[in-house]
């Protein structure tokens, strides 16, 4: 990101801790309103950045994090802040997410309490020694006498609320930060304040529930889809005809036909607005039926991708990235195994595909000031994208957020999709527009989750010793941040993925070990990953072609799958049970930890794979069972999967799911419970439906048809065993990995259930027919 | 161009929108409801789904044409609907059972498609207050497509439907 805050106004709240309700909630129906927030920044140094402290006690959160489902917003970070404040739980009556005028942090919605619970733990560390210092000179008691329960100050037979302690008063505090706001990573609070020991915690570790789900259920939450300015105009983007098209004429709108309609075209981004949202749709579709789009054909095709990747695909422009845990010569030490294993997985592209199509609202005013409405899990960065593409400092754009449908990553380095369309064609009107992507739209000019190729060779002594574990991982880029309108109509961007990336962004083609290697007891270990440029994207004109973006457990599931299935088909080799395979290759008592509580909790079988009664022809189903483990963002996982193959018809059934998840501390277990389950089942979704399509030219995944995910009749029994670990002393992140290890596990179980190992997904009927009959 | 009247959660409503214009629209940005949602436009998802006369449809392909003369229940509507089931005044019903186990249960992750989730239940339940579990699992593959979750908050649905199907049975305990 080349634009910078040129002249950042902070919104003066004079360091005290009490504030005006003006700064807080939103109305956005009330121009007036949304006038008088301001359009420049919060300051993090302030502790009333972040808290909001009223006369009675209640309290109002900010965070940049935008919660997506994962409820970690307005449940883990509420009990994060009370807990470092000693304030109840219910004492946070309100959140503020995301809005870039109204939180001071920024960063992407990703690794919640890694990044953002870490700055809100520091934050509320730093105010509450501020707030001990204030009462201690208001009540004339040593700081050491003081005590504080239900944000109730005591000490020396005196007592003082926060709410009176801190009305109308200065605090002398500077929280320290660092970062770029509108960077992929946004600020970081730095230091080590005084923070209280996780023996003492009292509301970390409950099952709170999550305060927005009343009004989820109830239709009273303002989604995204419920913005409506005055004056709004309804947009539709006729998208080009494939992914590298130029214009090269447009239809004449038909006015006849749709009256109220108008036609914006800026380079190649051609956009229609009317008053009446099926008016748009209407003259969208006309407009698309007539207008002319060069031809284009620049990609492999999806049923040579492959073959593509491994044979034609630029994996020498890239340096390599080694993997940390590198150690020893594993090529000599895998020639001197007693046995060894060579294997190759390959996996598809996968659409994060959420359940609704982007969509958002550009207000671009008269005063010169950019106002975005939308759902997006990187909002400073969009903020910051969104000025550059429109050539104005950052301090004139603002962006609102409000709750929409799960983005899975998409979005995170500031792109949902409609935004920058929204705003240009806002611009071209000087009126606010509402753009909503339709589905196809959706699932075809979105990015995806890139595909993988992994080589993986691994040498075993006669005791099941893994001595050398070998794995090279071709992956293209997976961090495209580039506005597509913007690239449409041909304005500045951020830059491509490249070998290098620019400073503060992710956006380069290196492909980085991010499966961190658990299995400590092998003494050679030499993974590398190679990484390439997106599919497509020098050679289209447009500068477009496949655009990639991570997703949910990124780069981990391309690496870990291999890992796993690897391992897994180690173990049958060596002709020992997968949980024992594993056991013997860490002293790791985290990861022995949850291996050994998803065998007790699973059912799991003692015993080699594949399974005795395996078989790979006839029309009764048989079954299996597999094991994955996987360590992310300080926590431990391990999976077990139970499926059910029918030879005959290739259908692959999981019936049962059986996950053990060590976090260290466990914030909420209701919430880790549920969030752990819903990966799950989209874990099941990738590894028995999830394959992109495409053509030469174009996604041809475009409906829920050409691009099936899980339903209801899929749902096998899950199992959540949570092994908390309040000793660790950190919160590991919980709601991503469950899809990951669902893949590897679903495979292995495959091949433990008919003797015939699938080394690629997804586990479709034609495909594992072909891999029983050979 | 001639109205078309309907009954929406109760009110008899008449709105101007050129008869092929998809009901989901006219909910939204006419009548503005905001329960029901855009997921696909294709009836492939359910996340527009409503009820018309008890009977689970996707507003996002029905014209509005189609409903004149209806009665359409949105997620707004629930709760109305239940007390007129049961006698009970609107007023005292804040919730239907099915949004209580939903927030009991706290089903949503994003929550987008609930919308849909919540009306199949609730169709569900008035004909069957007690499904087993295949009859909960199966009722979600019905319509006209499967009703589908990104986040995969299927397993929190099949134990929300059983958990108010239970508050159905204490609730109708009660009155007796």
């Amino acid at each position: 990101m080349t634009a910078t805050l040129s002249r950042r106004q902070f919104v003066k709240t004079g360091g005290a801790l009490f504030v005006g309700f003006g700064l807080v909630g939103r109305n956005v129906f009330d121009a007036s309103a949304a006038a008088a927030g301001s359009r420049n920044s919060l300051d993090a140094a302030l502790a009333s950045s972040w808290f909001e402290i009223h006369a009675d006690n209640t309290m109002v959160l900010r965070t940049g994090k935008v919660d997506f489902g994962q409820t970690t917003a307005h449940t883990a970070y509420k009990q994060i802040v009370a807990e470092e404040l000693n304030v109840p739980f219910e004492a946070i009556t309100s959140v503020v997410m995301g809005d870039t005028d109204r939180t001071p942090d920024g960063g992407f919605s990703a690794g919640f309490l890694e990044y953002g619970g870490t700055n809100l733990r520091k934050a509320a560390a730093y105010t509450y020694q501020a707030l001990l210092d204030l009462a201690a000179a208001k009540l004339g008691v040593a700081k050491s006498a003081l005590t504080v329960q239900d944000g109730i100050v005591s000490g020396g037979g005196k007592k003082i609320s926060y709410g009176e302690l801190v009305k109308g008063q200065e605090l002398n505090l500077t929280i320290p930060v660092t970062g770029d706001l509108t960077s992929m990573f946004g600020l970081t609070v730095t230091g080590d304040p005084p923070m209280k020991p996780t023996r003492d915690y009292k509301i970390i570790g409950q099952s709170y529930q999550n305060s927005v789900t009343p009004s989820k259920v109830s239709a009273k939450e303002t989604w995204v889809t419920d913005v409506r300015l005055p004056g709004m105009l309804h947009g539709r983007v006729v998208h080009p005809k494939t992914l590298g098209s130029t214009l090269v004429k447009v239809a004449d709108l038909n006015k006849s036909r749709y009256p109220n309609a108008q036609l914006i075209v800026k380079g190649n981004l051609v956009g229609v607005v009317a008053p009446t949202e099926w008016e748009a749709i209407g003259a969208a579709q006309q407009v698309a039926a007539d207008t002319q789009w060069s031809d284009w054909k620049g990609l492999p095709g999806n049923p040579d991708l492959h073959r593509w990747l491994r044979e034609e695909a630029d994996w020498k422009t890239t340096p390599p990235a080694k993997g940390e845990k590198n150690k020893g010569d594993a090529v000599s030490a895998r020639s001197a195994a007693v046995k060894s294993l060579t294997t190759s997985y390959e996996l598809p592209f996968m659409k994060h595909a959420p359940i609704g199509p982007t969509v958002a609202v550009g207000d671009a005013r008269a005063d010169g000031t950019f106002y975005i409405h939308t759902h997006n899990q990187n909002p400073q960065a969009l903020r910051g994208q969104i000025a550059m593409m429109l050539g104005t400092p950052i301090d004139n754009v603002v962006v609102r957020i409000y709750s929409g449908p799960g983005h899975y990553g998409r979005s995170n380095g500031g792109n949902a999709g409609a935004e920058d369309e929204a705003i240009l064609l806002s611009q071209a009107v000087k009126k606010p527009v509402r753009v909503q992507w339709m589905r196809p739209e959706d699932l075809q000019w979105s990015t995806s989750s890139p595909p993988a190729v992994s080589n993986i060779r691994i040498g075993w002594d006669a005791s099941g010793k893994i001595t050398a574990y070998e794995a090279d991982h071709y992956m293209p880029a997976m961090q495209d941040d580039r506005l597509v309108g913007a690239l449409l109509a041909k304005l500045p961007t951020p830059p491509a993925p490249e070998a290098s990336a620019p400073a503060g962004s992710l956006g380069s083609t290196v492909n980085a070990i991010q499966d961190p290697w658990i299995y400590e007891r092998v003494p050679n270990v030499a993974e590398t990953g190679y990484g390439t440029f997106q599919i497509g994207q020098k050679a289209s004109p447009l500068g477009i072609g496949l655009r990639d973006h991570s997703m949910r457990t990124p780069g981990q599931l391309q690496q870990n799958f291999p890992r796993e299935l690897a391992i897994s088909e180690a173990a049958a080799q060596a002709g020992i049970d997968a949980i024992e395979f594993r056991l013997r290759q860490s002293d790791d008592a985290r990861l022995r930890g949850v291996l050994t509580a998803v065998r007790d909790a699973s059912g799991w079988q003692t015993r080699p794979s594949p399974s005795p009664r395996a078989a790979a022809n006839g029309g009764t189903p048989v079954t299996g069972q597999g094991v994955s483990a996987m360590l992310r963002s300080g926590t431990y996982w391990a999976c077990v999967c139970q499926v059910s193959v029918t030879p005959s018809s290739g259908k692959v059934k999981v019936d049962k799911y059986t996950i053990a998840v060590d976090p260290g501390i466990v914030v909420n277990p209701l919430q880790l419970k549920r969030t752990i389950e819903g990966g799950a089942l989209m874990g099941l979704s990738h590894a028995l439906y999830e394959e992109m399509t495409f053509d030469q030219s174009s996604i041809t995944s475009r409906d829920w048809r050409s691009y099936p995910i899980l339903t209801m009749d899929d749902v096998p029994e899950i199992k959540v065993v949570i092994l908390p670990h309040p000793e660790v002393g950190a919160y590991g992140g919980g709601s991503e990995a469950a899809n990951a290890l669902a893949v590897s596990a679903i495979a292995a179980a495959f091949y433990d259930a008919t003797g015939k190992i699938a080394r690629r997904l997804p586990l479709k009927s034609a495909y594992v027919q072909s891999v029983l009959k050979a | 161009m001639p109205g078309i009247a309907f009954t929406i959660n109760g009110s008899r409503r008449e709105v101007q929108a050129p008869g092929d214009t998809p009901l989901l629209y006219v909910l939204r940005n006419d009548l503005e409801l905001s329960g029901p949602q855009f997921g696909c436009g294709l009836s492939q998802c359910g996340a527009c789904s409503v009820l018309v006369d008890g009977k689970e449809e996707r507003s996002c392909t029905l014209p509005v044409s189609r409903v004149g003369g209806k009665e359409v229940t949105t997620l707004e509507g629930l709760p109305g609907r239940w007390a007129g089931q049961h006698g009970l005044a609107v007023a005292s019903v804040a919730l239907h059972p099915v949004q209580q186990a939903w927030i009991d249960e706290q089903v949503p992750q994003c929550g987008f498609c609930q919308n849909g989730m919540m009306i199949k239940a609730a169709e569900l339940l008035e004909q069957t207050p007690a499904p087993t579990l295949p009859q909960i699992k199966n009722a979600f593959m019905t319509g006209a497509s499967p009703h589908l979750c990104r986040c995969g908050s299927y397993a929190a649905i099949l134990e929300a439907v059983q958990h108010a199907s239970m508050l159905i049975a204490r609730q109708k305990g009660t009155q007796q």
